[in-house]
């Protein structure tokens, strides 16, 4: 028996272990705080120059404060018809694949969940495995198959491809939604001689609503920033997404840190906005993502 | 009924399925034909080469080369990231104030494009007037400051860094999520028991964490395997190849070199890679579903 034991525990003891965790607590906060400066810093850098003038930035430094708020920069990326372009086009691909394989993954999950058959488990899984391969595996074939069909050089190849590689998140996620809903919901509505159809449609998806909003943000951010494909897939500039044309304009802007700077917070604004909007989402749809893979 | 059920089954799967075996499945089987060829990615003819090329992968020094920097990558995906989300997971799991806002702007990174991650980090790593120089000379380390990016010795840590710097965020979501699971009733019986917040904390929270940690562990080796992105931005693999990894060494002699039957050997070496790192997760994670149902 040692004197840690609570019995033994005294007035005294206990009020000090109060004062300690006080301490300990404002240390986490300390420790904390600073971790998540420095952890802020990278973004906050790029973001503080992109409102700085060049020739400030080649003096003083990414790090200092601007001697004022200057939104040139922005001016010079936006006007740049390039980073329009690429913009537009990103929305073009991310729109049109955000819907299509959240509509794949509607149908297939439906029917692993509420239409199972014998070997359906088996493909579903052969299904989800895709989520986890190396992108490059596929990378020559796909690149010759859309050479020969005429298709390199649009946005096709990108909306096709992505709606293809989203299929396995979101045939897992909506599989996994679905199974959660009693089966008591759809056999009731059968029995008013509803076909699967009409179920589907009717009393599945609009309670869907949160699982939808999931993939949706989860989607939307995979696809607005990817790089790989657009760089495969891809050549002329009225072609590009805005995650290569980044990269592109570099070289134009080789010096220009101001405006790189501007380019790089152009194009993540809309998957910020998503984040601080979504949060909630995204973070279910990480994680669901992750744990029930 | 049972006609009309496999009526929507085919209906409802008949897209998905379609999409999948054209856009995955099919190229995939596509790599290995053109892994025994010489196609050169121009001209639409090639010529059968037998093994050639996986006879060429094992006397290529740039091979083990890429093969060296992906261990690497796959070693220190596992210790920062992993480490560093499990240790964040856990101070900002206790109840204090404002969790939520420190938790936000540690997985915000997630949401940003790694084209973006990548331009950030070269900023950092800038040799003139990026961040690690200027404070390592304003620490009076004028030795330590390098162009971190164009140095061999430092090339690949750094991308990973900036790499890991991202990833932190999603391995805190997932552990996080594993925390919720973890029932306060088992932390106050500990605590009756008279066990310390050490003892608790590696007797109890750490070993129910185990679903999170095979995870968050699966992922930090699988997305090591796909690490191509941040690579190709912020060194395309140099200098002198010292920052290869496989899947940016595929694109380099497919894309670059135009090798595509070489490059397609190698994305058959990188997938039969994921098909035992995949197994080997599915494996731990049905031992773990048996070991808590």
């Amino acid at each position: 028996m040692t004197s840690s034991t609570p019995a033994l525990k005294t007035v005294q003891d206990e009020a000090q272990e109060r004062r300690s965790n006080r301490l300990a607590l404002a240390a986490l906060y300390v420790t904390l705080t600073i971790i998540v400066i420095l952890y802020s810093l990278p973004g906050l850098g790029v973001i503080i120059s992109s409102f700085k003038t060049t020739q400030e930035i080649s003096q003083g430094g990414l790090w200092s404060a601007p001697a004022q708020i200057n939104f040139d920069n922005y001016d010079e990326a936006w006007n740049n018809g390039n980073v329009r372009t690429y913009v537009v086009n990103s929305f073009l691909v991310t729109i049109p694949a955000t819907l299509l394989s959240i509509l794949v993954g509607i149908l297939s999950g439906y029917v692993f969940s509420k239409l199972p058959f014998r070997g359906s488990n088996a493909l579903f899984i052969f299904v989800v495995a895709g989520m986890f391969f190396p992108p490059q595996i596929v990378l020559i074939p796909l690149f010759r198959l859309f050479n020969s069909v005429g298709l390199y050089d649009t946005l096709w190849p990108l909306i096709i491809v992505h709606t293809a590689f989203g299929l396995p998140i979101c045939t897992l996620l909506m599989r996994n939604f679905f199974s959660a809903i009693p089966a008591a919901l759809r056999d009731a509505a059968v029995v008013d001689g509803a076909n699967e159809g009409q179920v589907l449609l009717r009393v599945m998806l609009p309670i869907s609503l949160p699982a939808l909003a999931v993939l949706g943000t989860l989607q939307f951010t995979w696809i607005w920033n990817d790089f790989l494909w657009p760089l495969i897939f891809t050549q002329s500039d009225s072609m590009r997404t805005v995650m290569v044309g980044l990269v592109t304009l570099k070289g134009q802007y080789s010096v220009a840190w101001g405006v790189q700077g501007a380019m790089a917070v152009i194009a993540s604004i809309p998957t910020l906005v998503i984040f601080i909007f979504f949060q909630r989402y995204f973070i279910q749809g990480m994680t669901l993502g992750a744990v029930k893979g | 009924m049972a006609r009309s059920r496999w009526f929507w089954r085919i209906a409802f799967l008949a897209i998905p399925l379609l999409l999948y075996l054209v856009i995955v499945v099919g190229p995939l089987l596509y790599s290995f034909f053109f892994s025994l060829t010489d196609w050169n990615g121009f001209s639409f003819d090639f010529n059968f080469v037998g093994l050639e090329n996986f006879s060429k992968i094992f006397v290529d020094p740039l091979f083990g080369n890429a093969i060296k920097n992906t261990i690497i990558w796959m070693a220190a995906a596992l210790t920062l990231p992993t480490l560093g989300g499990l240790a964040l997971a856990l101070a900002l799991n206790s109840r204090m104030r404002g969790a939520r806002i420190y938790k936000s702007l540690f997985y915000l990174p997630i949401c940003l494009s790694l084209a973006v991650v990548g331009q950030i980090w070269i900023w950092i790593y800038q040799p003139r007037w990026g961040l690690l120089n200027i404070t390592l000379d304003s620490l009076g380390l004028v030795d330590v400051s390098r162009a971190w990016l164009a140095s061999p010795e430092t090339a690949l840590i750094a991308v990973i860094v900036a790499w890991a710097w991202q990833q932190t965020g999603l391995a805190m979501v997932i552990f996080l999520a594993g925390l919720t699971s973890v029932p306060t009733e088992l932390l106050e019986a500990a605590q009756i028991d008279g066990a310390n917040q050490r003892q608790s904390l590696l007797r109890v929270v750490i070993p129910l964490l185990q679903p999170a940690s095979v995870v968050v562990i699966a992922l930090a080796v699988i997305n090591s395997l796909k690490s191509f992105d941040i690579v190709y931005i912020m060194t395309g693999g140099g200098p002198f190849h010292s920052s290869d990894t496989l899947a940016m060494m595929m694109y380099n002699e497919s894309f670059k070199k135009y090798f595509m039957g070489y490059g397609s050997a190698i994305s058959v070496v990188l997938f039969l890679i994921a098909v035992v790192l995949i197994a080997f997760y599915f494996r731990q994670v049905r031992r773990l579903e048996n070991l808590y149902d």
